[in-house]
């Protein structure tokens, strides 16, 4: 027992709206500025500091969407993110449901090899996996980005549907084996059917991982055809001319369809967290 | 899909499995078939790349140039001879280990603050999450003009608050630069913390804290002896796979200061892709990560050893 203990909980109440107040502000600040700054004009950005465009247009959004081939981003983005998320959740599910449910050789080391696999670091598989692709013919192609999309989309998604497999009962299933179902059919008519909450989460966050990827978006489409959003908005910043008004009204409408997903299925999102498998 | 729920049958009660045969005779074929296309990806694309690194890191091989010819540990002995190759290895470690320090204390701060019923909580537990949905580029782009040594937000506030004489350039000082890059790590990776701590701690029995209670233990001491305690399973897993994953981070530092300024803020991962793409020597780009190896199976195997340990208690 330490003089701390003596706290009195009103005390302690104020220091929990202080910590949550401080918190919030820093995370409100650059987004409120990234907001605001879509709306101004380039004059009033460099010059001084405003709290709120004193003149607001629209003409970063005209220029984002006209000048700097936003449309087309996106349009790439929104295919590879949809393929790629269809494809893992697909894989991976049947993995899962093998892995977790099906007794047979070499199960317990695959299960255990899962995580790690989605521990090995990125950068040292950047370079064979750039180079395969070229040797593929599938550098600035959507399939490139989808198969270098999978590789540690999989193993994660895999992961995170195994542990919801675990979480549900078993018992209906095996009361369906009994009954003379055979593997598939109960897979199908009562896995599946079960894991509806789990495969949703998973494909949340397999599409937002894969919309808000860059490296491999980086080295593996570059050319304007292929290009994802996430390379297409930092090249605004690579280039030796500052263009912030469009480069926030790009990052505005980029961030959109994630936000969007996420206040629909935050109950997902969070079930999914619960869950602990989520890279952070 | 069809929908189906619990109060509607969906199997047919149909001949009783043959006599004989246990319930799992078929899973071999079937276990091996579901589980081929997961396999096929990951040995396609992690297992087949991983060894072709370690063939490369043998090699000379440049971008545009061919297989390259062999050359032993060559690239290796190269690599340790850097004068500030042990620099950029404590640089990487010490990095990603004041970051998950910081991280968990304001992650498990958060949690404490949030883990008690108020109005709006779930509101709020929203937009704690917004750092860490929100695309890594996005964020990191916006704190780069924020922190910018001529147009930059930061600076604007502070002269025209006179706070500052005139623009200080925050990414081009070494130390300003690192402090910066700690803190777009925290900002962005804090809030999942909070919120694995917050959902682990819902999970504790309200009669523990009640017990303590009873015992005389204040916030501090419930705080201590209950939740602490109840967290250190979460606590331990979110924090070895972090700071692997911190480690490993390229984006952040690429997109926020590439690096600069002087290699003040290269970190393993970076100096790999300057390497490979940016000078194009993919021999020396993949012999780099592997001789980071070791570091991260260390911390892997405590990982492992970690979640053998709680799962058998």
């Amino acid at each position: 027992m330490t003089i701390l203990d003596r706290i009195p909980e009103s005390l302690f109440r104020l220091f929990s709206i202080v910590v949550i107040t401080v918190l919030l502000l820093m995370i409100i600040f650059p987004l409120y500025f990234m907001a605001t700054t879509a709306f101004k004009f380039e004059g009033e950005i460099y010059s001084e500091l405003t709290w709120i465009p004193r003149d607001p247009t629209l003409s970063n959004f005209r220029d984002a969407i006209f000048s700097f081939d936003i449309p087309t981003y996106l349009r790439n983005t929104l295919i590879v993110a949809f393929s790629t998320t269809l494809i893992v959740v697909t894989i991976s599910m049947l993995a899962a449901y093998a892995l977790t449910r099906l007794r047979f050789p070499g199960r317990a080391l695959m299960a255990r090899g899962v995580l790690f696999v989605y521990l090995i670091p990125g950068s040292l598989l950047l370079i064979p996996m750039y180079l395969t692709i070229v040797r593929l013919g599938l550098k600035d192609t959507y399939p490139g980005l989808i198969v270098a999309n999978l590789s540690f989309s999989v193993p994660f998604c895999t992961w995170l549907m195994m542990g919801y497999l675990r979480s549900i009962s078993v018992e209906i299933e095996e009361a369906s084996l009994i009954d003379g179902c055979t593997r598939l059919r109960s897979l199908w008519h009562i896995v599946i059917p079960l894991s509806v909450p789990g495969l949703i989460t998973a494909a949340i966050f397999i599409f937002n991982g894969v919309w808000n990827e860059y490296i491999f978006a980086l080295i593996i489409a570059q050319d304007t055809a292929h290009r994802m959003i996430s390379v297409g908005l930092s090249n605004f910043y690579r280039s030796d001319y500052y263009m912030m008004g469009p480069m926030m009204a790009g990052a505005l409408i980029a961030m959109t369809p994630v936000v969007v997903l996420y206040i629909l299925a935050q109950r997902y999102v969070v079930s999914g967290l619960a869950a602990g498998a989520v890279k952070g | 899909m069809s929908q189906q729920t619990l109060s509607q049958p969906v199997v047919s009660p149909r001949s009783a499995p043959k006599k004989g045969r246990s319930l799992f005779a078929g899973d071999v074929v079937l276990g091996w078939l579901l589980v081929a296309p997961a396999l096929i990806v990951v040995l396609g694309m992690v297992g087949y790349p991983f060894l072709e690194a370690i063939r490369i890191s043998f090699t000379d091989r440049m971008i545009g140039r061919g297989p390259g010819r062999w050359v032993g540990l060559a690239n290796y002995e190269y690599i340790l001879g850097w004068p500030d190759f042990s620099e950029m290895v404590v640089r990487t470690v010490a990095f990603a280990i004041i970051a998950v320090i910081l991280k968990t204390v304001v992650g498990l701060i958060l949690a404490t603050a949030l883990n008690q019923s108020f109005r709006g909580r779930n509101f709020l537990r929203g937009v704690f999450m917004l750092p860490w949905i929100l695309p890594t580029y996005i964020i990191v782009l916006v704190w780069r003009w924020i922190f910018d040594g001529q147009t930059g937000l930061l600076n604007q506030i502070l002269v025209s608050w006179g706070v500052l004489g005139e623009n200080y350039p925050f990414l081009a000082r070494p130390g300003s630069a690192v402090a910066i890059l700690i803190f777009v790590l925290v900002w962005k990776g804090y809030p999942f913390y909070a919120l694995t701590f917050l959902a682990g701690m819902q999970t504790i029995s309200s009669e523990l804290y009640d017990a303590a209670k009873v015992d005389g233990a204040g916030r501090l001491g419930r705080f201590l002896y209950v939740t602490l305690p109840g967290l250190r399973q979460v606590m331990g897993v979110v924090i070895l796979l972090s700071t692997i994953w911190t480690m490993n981070s390229l984006e952040i530092p690429l997109l926020l200061t590439g690096g600069g300024p002087s290699s003040a803020t290269e970190v393993f991962p970076l100096l790999t892709y300057h390497l490979a793409m940016q000078n194009f020597r993919l021999g020396e780009g993949a012999a780099l990560p592997i001789m980071m190896l070791p570091l991260i199976a260390l911390l892997v195997v405590a990982v492992a050893s970690y979640m053998d340990k709680e799962a058998t208690q």
